[in-house]
């Protein structure tokens, strides 16, 4: 084996690192959007046909790049945000950019979900907009947004994986700079074991907390 | 008071325009329980909506207490809502609450204080029955408790009108029969002036004032529900009618009678103290007849009694002339079955 032990857990801090900054920003784009693409549908909250399409047309876009080629593609961006498209840091740029989009997606499947009735019963009661997403759609749909949150979650450990492409650090970049380009078949397997064994843990842990929310 | 004047609801444009509903005009008077019945279709949803402006009338108005809704801001219209309590088929409450805070979102949101919320509540779950369920959430309720949750969480701002959106149509007979009795307990105590819409004559029947009838979002009558039960105008309102007192003759007994070639078959109408004399016997024994009841049932509508017997005479063309002449002078209605309602 070419790595030490404390390489290894270095580089798994790096990706914790990378995905809790990474999905924390993304949430903060992601969450808005998708609230927005739910309201602003036909026949809902705030109906309003431009803002609806403008926005499903760019996470159209944005969802139909490849984290791959994203990477690569913003890096100019990346640049002007971070002042470098090398490293850890930098990584976190093309991973908002991918998971934010996505995160819309998942949210805007969540509150959708939500009752009609609800939403009614809310209006009845004389509620504002505001109060409606947030003391009636968003908790209604909080354990759906859970798992949603858990899909995003470990969709951003594979993503970040691949930031290992352009030296961003991590577990990815081990297992590739080590495992595939050196034939160092130990590295390739721990790197493996330990990112396997996050998924299962972020999963689980997902799951019970949706199930607590949902109560059965 | 809640008024609609010339209310019409269009879905669509163009050539796929629908209306939903057609230039209504309906008065419901302050403290009143009214009815509207219709088959599903006939745009009952869209009006009860027009009434908290759910729905946006197309053309139209609609005044509550003299206040046209269609003509406020939308701030106005949501504190006009806080007045106009609303409850549903399927409840629509919130899942992820409690029975407590499903009944205080109301509250919440007109940010009323912890200890006052907590307050009313309490009071409003002694009323509806539920202060032992304020900690449960509604899947743990019964179909009949969630409802009375729905009414609670209704009443929460004091409202002085109660919409009911087919209310009572996902539940059992006997729960159904309790939300009633909790309703005309609403509507005594807190004079709350309440719409009903439903699809059950017997809703109707049981807790109504008024009632009209509506069919391809057109009124077709309307009035007091004992005037509508004892005299229905309409083919639809008869078909309302007939679906709970049941008084239609068998095919087999009818075609019997239209085989005869002197068929008297009539229907008595008795209401009010008229429903406790023996008119028949009487009758009878005066112009000398036989007299068959094919069908005869007694009931109460908005607290008065109303009798209706199907009943065949048989005896001398006008000796039976001078007996329905005498019937009808005591103001009791008599209808020609065979001709009539066949």
């Amino acid at each position: 084996m070419l790595v030490s032990s404390e390489q290894i857990i270095d580089a798994l801090w790096e990706t914790i690192w990378m995905v809790s900054f990474s999905l924390v920003f993304s949430v903060i784009i992601g969450l808005p959007l998708g609230i927005l693409l739910v309201i602003t549908r036909k026949g809902h909250l705030l109906e309003n046909a431009s803002i609806f399409n403008t926005l499903n047309g760019i996470v159209n876009i944005f969802r139909s790049v490849p984290f791959i080629i994203l990477l690569v593609a913003i890096v100019p961006v990346t640049r002007f945000i971070v002042g470098t498209s090398i490293g850890t840091s930098a990584t976190i740029v093309p991973l908002v950019f991918y998971a934010g989009p996505y995160i819309a997606r998942l949210i805007e499947n969540s509150l959708l979900e939500v009752d009609k009735g609800v939403i009614e019963a809310a209006e009845a009661m004389g509620a504002t907009p505001g109060q409606i997403i947030f003391r009636f759609l968003l908790p209604e749909a909080l354990s759906s947004l859970v798992l949603a949150m858990t899909i995003a979650t470990v969709g951003l450990v594979g993503a970040s994986a691949m930031a290992g492409a352009v030296g961003g650090g991590g577990l990815g970049d081990l297992a590739i700079t080590y495992g595939y380009q050196r034939f160092d078949t130990a590295t390739m397997y721990i790197t493996l074991g330990i990112l396997i064994i996050m998924v299962q843990a972020l999963q689980s842990t997902g799951n019970i907390l949706s199930k607590k929310i949902r109560r059965s | 008071m809640i008024q609609f004047e010339g209310v019409t609801k269009t879905y669509g444009e163009g050539s796929n325009a629908v209306n939903a509903l057609s230039g209504i005009d309906l008065t419901v008077e302050t403290g009143e329980i009214f009815g509207v019945i219709g088959f599903s279709g006939a745009g009952k949803s869209s009006l009860i909506r027009c009434v908290n402006l759910l729905e946006r009338p197309t053309k139209g108005k609609v005044f509550i207490h003299g206040k046209d809704l269609t003509s406020l801001s939308k701030r106005e219209v949501r504190s006009t809502r806080k007045d106009i309590g609303m409850i549903f088929q399927h409840f629509n409450l919130l899942n992820s609450k409690t029975v407590f805070h499903n009944v205080a979102m109301p509250l919440l949101l007109s940010g009323f204080g912890k200890k006052e919320m907590s307050k009313r509540v309490a009071e409003l779950l002694d009323f509806v029955g539920l202060h032992d369920k304020a900690d449960q959430y509604p899947d743990q309720l019964s179909g009949g408790q969630k409802q009375r949750v729905g009414i609670a969480r209704a009443l929460a701002t004091n409202p002085s009108v109660l919409l009911c959106d087919e209310a009572t149509s996902a539940l059992d007979p006997e729960t159904t029969q309790s939300i009633l009795d909790l309703l005309r307990k609403i509507n005594k105590e807190y004079k709350i002036t309440i719409l009903i819409i439903t699809h059950e004559m017997g809703v109707i029947r049981e807790i109504c004032d008024k009632v009209a009838v509506l069919e391809n979002g057109v009124v077709l009558e309307h009035g007091s529900v004992f005037d509508v039960f004892t005299d229905p105008k309409h083919q639809t309102t008869q078909k309302f009618v007939r679906s709970i007192m049941n008084d239609h003759l068998p095919e087999s007994i009818l075609n019997d009678i239209r085989n005869k070639k002197n068929n008297h078959v009539y229907r008595i109408q008795f209401t009010g103290s008229s429903t406790g004399h023996p008119l028949l016997s009487k009758i009878s024994r005066e112009f000398d007849l036989d007299l068959n009841v094919l069908y005869g049932n007694i009931t109460e509508i908005q607290g008065i009694p109303y009798g209706n017997l199907i009943v065949e005479f048989m005896g001398e063309r006008n000796q039976i002339q001078k007996a329905l002449l005498s019937i009808q002078q005591q103001s009791i209605t008599v209808k020609d079955v065979i001709h009539h309602a066949s």
